[in-house]
């Protein structure tokens, strides 16, 4: 995997991972660099992605994209994210995760989720 | 040489009717496996099953995940002995890395055209670890006649009345719903059988009562028309998962034997209420499916959802408590939440509350629950109901002649046991 450090302003795409069993899967992709702080949001595309869910592929992909963004488990900011469905029910609303993680043997596992408001979000990107 | 299926028992839901019908991911497969190979199914639900070294190779076909401990355990058990051991079904594919430590081998995906393979090395002693067609479907012309000549028949009656026979007419589904696994099992694109080979599997069926266990036929209109229609001169009776409500759809619908349809009723609106009046103004009995515990539900909801059932004349209903299967959203949610707390897959049987419900505690779902199931059926009982639905099928059977009796050499066996009265 060929190493980048977040190209200025941003990064905003569809990025394409393996997901579990090789399949492939799709996610929305911002990266942004503050300071010594690599923040990345990963979306769930629920009606593009063909694969694995990024809450499914949380640690492989967090680990992924430290790599392709060559910054340190210290410096990355990994949160999760998931759009508003526009449904009556809840459970589609928007919502922000930031996900930690236990770094172990060059990996990431163990992950843990802690909700964000949209306004947190907005102030650890700004 | 000889592949031993077994289709793993489960525990099922206390107080409620229990009927065991004659599975269908097993014989699907089956009908995969190269034909020179000798097929024993074992449906451990009806049928006794010693464990031991008279077979080749051993497979576990497992649908639910209330199945795959006592799937593990029978592997273990057959590896013990020294069997090769392999497992699919749609369980497997759900649970397929906690799995992967009680089999030789995993089968991933869909079975056509994949088997000859593993067949081929089982014999050459190169068994994989992994055969992984998660994403890589059959052609679905290539969907053939299930081989349900590997059933025990004699084992699915009850009183001498045969179950109905699953079928499908179709994969994959369009919809991704919340506490649903299918699109991960099954794709996001909807697979419409070629109507030609549904007709040619019907065909076969031995029986006049089917389960369309597709996960909605209401995916498209023309197709479902087209099916509808060319199963209009089989005259079979059948029960489905939803299908669409349009006038047309529901008329041929009926006439090619749409019995009762299952239809999720998830509040008290008014679109809800129609629908429910649309089938019944063709003839096509209604199962509510009530699903309990979202976080949208207070206790107050749930109370006037059960009054609302009442009024809305369902046929049957069926309640079941959110259970968060893994690879839905609703896992998903769940777990970045740290609302579950019982991950024995033996108790994820929608029956059992295994996450912290938002605006009450487990408990109190779990009392709901009850209370949903005692008060619908409060004044006329599940089986004085179903019997009701029964004697609709049978009276549109004996009008346009396709009854048949029930056996009478069964009529003293429930599910292959005698029934003893006490």
């Amino acid at each position: 995997m060929v190493s980048d450090k977040i190209p200025s302003p941003y990064i905003d795409e569809v990025y394409e991972f393996q997901g579990l069993w090789g399949i492939r899967s799709l996610c929305g992709l911002k990266a942004i660099q503050r300071g010594a702080k690599c923040i990345i949001i990963v979306t769930e595309l629920y009606d593009t992605n063909p694969g694995t869910t990024v809450t499914n592929w949380s640690a492989q992909l967090a680990g992924e994209l430290m790599q392709k963004y060559n910054t340190n488990p210290e410096n990355l900011i990994f949160i999760e994210h998931t759009p508003d469905r526009k449904s009556k029910l809840e459970v589609y609303d928007e919502t922000f995760d930031r996900v930690s993680y236990t770094w172990k043997d060059g990996k990431f596992t163990d992950p843990k989720w802690q909700r964000l408001s949209k306004q947190e979000v907005d102030k650890l990107i700004t | 040489m000889k592949f031993r299926l077994i289709y793993p028992k489960w525990k099922k839901l206390e107080g409620q009717t229990t009927f065991n019908l004659p599975p269908h991911g097993p014989v699907v497969m089956a009908a995969a496996i190269p034909p020179e190979i000798t097929v024993e199914f074992i449906d451990e639900n009806v049928d006794a099953h010693e464990i031991n070294d008279n077979c080749d190779f051993v497979g576990i076909s497992m649908m639910l995940t209330t199945q795959i401990k006592r799937g593990w355990e029978i592997g273990d058990a057959y590896r013990k002995l020294g069997k090769k051991v392999i497992y699919g079904g749609i369980s497997t594919m759900l649970h397929a890395e906690e799995t992967l430590p009680h089999a030789d081998s995993v089968f991933l995906g869909e079975a056509e055209g994949k088997l000859e393979k593993v067949f081929d090395d089982f014999k050459k002693g190169k068994l994989q670890n992994i055969y992984n067609y998660m994403t890589d479907f059959p052609p679905i012309e290539s969907v053939g006649p299930a081989r349900r000549e590997i059933l025990k028949r004699e084992l699915y009656y009850h009183k001498g009345v045969q179950m109905v026979d699953l079928f499908h007419a179709s994969r994959g589904c369009r919809f991704k719903c919340y506490p649903c696994a299918v699109a991960y099992l099954g794709g996001r694109q909807f697979r419409p059988r070629p109507i030609d080979r549904v007709v040619e599997e019907l065909a076969t069926i031995d029986n006049n009562r089917l389960f369309v266990v597709d996960n909605s036929l209401a995916q498209d209109t023309q197709w479902e028309k087209d099916l509808f229609k060319a199963m209009i001169p089989m005259k079979k009776k059948w029960c489905c998962h939803p299908i669409e409500d349009k006038p047309e759809v529901l008329d041929l619908a009926a006439q090619a034997g749409a019995w009762f349809v299952y239809q999720a009723v998830f509040d008290t609106s008014d679109y809800i209420k129609e629908r429910v009046k649309r089938y019944h103004d063709y003839g096509i009995g209604v199962e509510g499916t009530i699903l309990f515990g979202l976080d949208d539900q207070t206790e107050d909801d749930i109370k006037k959802l059960i009054d609302f059932l009442l009024e809305i004349n369902l046929d049957l209903a069926e309640f079941t408590i959110l259970t968060p299967f893994p690879h839905t959203k609703c896992w998903d949610d769940l777990i970045k939440q740290d609302r579950i707390f019982d991950k024995d897959w033996n108790n994820y049987n929608a029956g059992k509350a295994v996450y912290k419900p938002k605006h009450m505690t487990p408990e109190r779902l779990q009392e709901l629950y009850q209370y949903a199931w005692d008060t619908f059926y409060k004044d006329e009982s599940q089986t004085q109901k179903m019997f009701k639905l029964f004697r609709s099928v049978i009276s549109r059977e004996l009008a346009d002649g396709t009854y048949r009796g029930r056996r009478e050499d069964l009529a003293g066996k429930s599910f292959g046991k005698k029934i003893v009265h006490n």
